[in-house]
């Protein structure tokens, strides 16, 4: 049962995150401000770390960027501001997601299980490159941008970036509509449900030159999909 | 103990203005009545002028000969209106006083009786208008030639010159004594212009005459107010943002633990609503206060995501337009501002198209619902914060504070575009937005 450690000051919303946690099959520790977090770590075993941004004492930026000096461990960051600044900063901290309130329930739990999918993959969450080229694009997967060769910016949806994402990091494999269905579920809510093929429309018409003939994104036939593009990590 | 002229001068602007004036026609009255007493004097014989003539004799004969030459040369420079010389050789006709010669007598009398004195005559060796010019035997028997009368006045003489830079210095004197009274109000002027709220700005010097000064002081306690009241709302901004924010996090999570599917749909929707009131008006205080950088932007993927993501919640909503166009934006700023526009087509018409065209140096976004459009007299209106569509428009009233228009009205604003609502032919209404593709001058 993986153990999460809820960092919020605000009494009742530490109590309803608890409790609905719990019913979704997860241990659930709570502090209401930074000061124990250390001990909490060393106590025992924490996959992953609710931390909200605005605490009393050390902020959740703060605490954030001490924690990633000697740990691993997964941090999701919540907090009731939404600027666009806010949320880089804090995944420029060394957060892994970052949520803003009010969110959805069950897309905290979405979130929760995607960190924690990613963090138990082969690869560390510290090793995953933040940009992703190819062909003279660039994604920023940290704050979720898409860039041409031009360096303009191209607006994707979220189910539509995850896709993008995932096919990226597997560039060179074919992938059934399964196997995208998987990986994309969880990065993103709003994907659940939506056709691949639709997704993989969209993109086309975004980012190939021409849609009908597609370069980049290569449909196998019986198979699924093929990212064709040479992708490099930085 | 250091004089300071300013702690004698009148404290208020009127006052120095006067004072200016006052000192500048005295002084100008009593330049040009002293030079026109001291250089104009024409009538014979001049004002002290063989008096004058007489101690400088004196000088001379008081030095050895062989330095009265140097000595002569410098008193040319000094007063050349006498014109000395030193004669070589005693001239021909030195041969006592000319009694005839009245106007040399009387120079001679007034000159006093150790001096010989007669008329220079004509003569090869002798400078030009010799008959102006009178010989000086001095007593040990040296001669010196000067002239009778002093040398008419002169356009480049220095008494010429003298008023000329006084005509001169005068007006510019009293230009730059303006310039310095003006000066502070330039200053006012130019610290209102630059006023930006979210910048620093170095207060206007409280210094100058009392006016000024109490001018000054006004407007920096004015500019120490504004500051205040943008502050607070800052922190008004942030405070209840969080904690309404925090507010419906709490009842979301308390929405999970209903068991009753309809209640708790209710109120999920309830939530939403509320959310996205929240949202618009905190988006609609704050957007004066953003300051960043433009991007390149794709406004066309900009509208078909939009669009798409309307189509996947069932909505009838079509783009039609190029598949890439370039244009300089703030992407969230703009994207809530389309989003706002085509929300408002999906709410009220069956279908909603969503037009792009290239209109070199602009791009135009046309927006149209078969809705039932807004009449002409409610479309300014319809911009402006806090104004609701009435009856005619057919608005329920989840339509929140009806701030939906006017946040695209002022990001479109702040893009250095334009918005305007038309009307469709049969009915529904269209929102053209018109958006600069070269790069806007300002943002905030």
């Amino acid at each position: 049962m993986p153990h999460i450690l809820s960092v919020e000051d605000d009494a009742e919303i530490s109590r309803l995150v608890g409790r609905y946690l719990r019913a979704a099959d997860f241990r659930v520790s709570m502090l209401p401000d930074g000061r124990k977090i250390e001990r909490a770590l060393e106590d025992g075993r924490v996959d992953l770390i609710l931390l909200d941004l605005m605490l009393p004492g050390e902020d959740g930026l703060s605490l954030c960027r001490r924690l990633r000096t000697h740990s691993s461990v997964p941090i999701i960051m919540v907090t009731a501001k939404s600027d666009e600044f806010d949320r880089i900063v804090g995944l420029e901290m060394g957060a892994d997601d970052y949520l803003s309130k009010p969110f959805n329930p069950r897309e905290l739990l979405a979130r929760i299980r995607a960190v924690l999918r990613r963090a138990s993959a082969a690869t560390p969450i510290a090793d995953r490159a933040r940009y992703l080229a190819f062909s003279g694009w660039r994604i920023d997967c940290l704050v979720r941008e898409l860039k041409d060769p031009n360096g303009t910016r191209i607006v994707l949806t979220g189910a539509e970036f995850g896709l993008l994402q995932v096919l990226c990091e597997r560039a060179g494999r074919v992938l059934s509509r399964e196997q995208l269905l998987d990986l994309t579920q969880g990065r993103s809510i709003d994907s659940l449900g939506r056709s691949i093929d639709v997704l993989i429309s969209r993109l086309r018409r975004k980012i190939e030159r021409d849609p009908h003939d597609p370069g980049i994104i290569k449909t196998v036939r019986s198979g699924g999909y093929l990212f064709a593009a040479k992708v490099e990590a930085s | 103990m250091r004089l300071d002229i300013r702690a004698y001068l009148p404290n208020r602007v009127s006052g120095q203005i006067v004072v200016l004036l006052i000192v500048s026609l005295v002084a100008s009255h009593a330049i040009l009545t002293f030079s026109f007493l001291y250089y104009h004097r024409h009538d014979e014989p001049p004002l002290h002028f063989p008096e004058q003539l007489a101690t400088l004799m004196e000088l001379i004969s008081a030095n050895p000969t062989d330095q009265r030459e140097t000595l002569i040369a410098s008193i040319n420079r000094a007063f050349p209106r006498f014109e000395l010389a030193q004669l070589p050789t005693p001239p021909a006709t030195v041969s006592g006083a000319a009694s005839s010669d009245y106007e040399v007598a009387g120079f001679a009398h007034r000159m006093g009786p150790n001096y010989r004195v007669m008329r220079l005559p004509s003569g090869p060796s002798t400078p030009a208008a010799a008959g102006d010019r009178i010989v000086i035997g001095l007593h040990d028997g040296e001669f010196v030639s000067a002239r009778l009368v002093p040398l008419p006045f002169s356009w480049f003489g220095p008494s010429a010159i003298t008023l000329i830079v006084i005509l001169i210095s005068m007006p510019l004197l009293g230009v730059w004594a303006a310039l310095r009274l003006t000066g502070p109000l330039r200053r006012f002027a130019s610290a209102a212009e630059n006023f930006d709220p979210n910048g620093e700005i170095a207060p206007i010097p409280e210094h100058g005459p009392q006016e000024i000064r109490v001018a000054a002081r006004a407007l920096n306690q004015m500019r120490e107010r504004i500051k205040g009241l943008i502050d607070d709302r800052t922190r008004m901004l942030a405070a209840v943002s969080h904690d309404l924010r925090t507010s419906i996090t709490r009842l979301r999570l308390q929405c999970e633990f209903i068991d009753n599917e309809s209640a708790r749909a209710k109120m999920l929707g309830e939530l939403a609503h509320m959310e996205s009131m929240v949202e618009s008006v905190l988006h609609f205080l704050r957007n004066s206060q953003t300051g960043r950088q433009t991007v390149a932007l794709d406004i066309a993927t900009s509208l078909q995501a939009i669009c798409d993501q309307f189509a996947d919640t069932g909505r009838e909503v079509g783009y039609h337009g190029p598949d890439h166009a370039v244009i300089r934006a703030h992407p969230e700023d703009l994207h809530r501002a389309l989003t706002n526009l085509i929300d408002n087509a999906v709410r009220h018409g069956a279908k909603a198209d969503i037009k792009l065209t290239l209109t070199q140096p602009t791009v135009t976004i046309a927006i149209e619902d078969d809705g039932p459009g807004i009449p002409d007299a409610l479309k300014q209106a319809m911009l402006e914060p806090f104004v609701r569509g009435d009856a005619a428009r057919g608005m329920d009233d989840k339509t929140g504070f009806g701030l939906g228009l006017s946040i695209a009205h002022a990001v479109i604003e702040a893009h250095g575009g334009s918005l305007t609502l038309l009307n469709r032919v049969p009915h529904g209404l269209v929102a053209q937005v018109v958006l600069p593709q070269a790069e806007p001058k300002t943002l905030h």
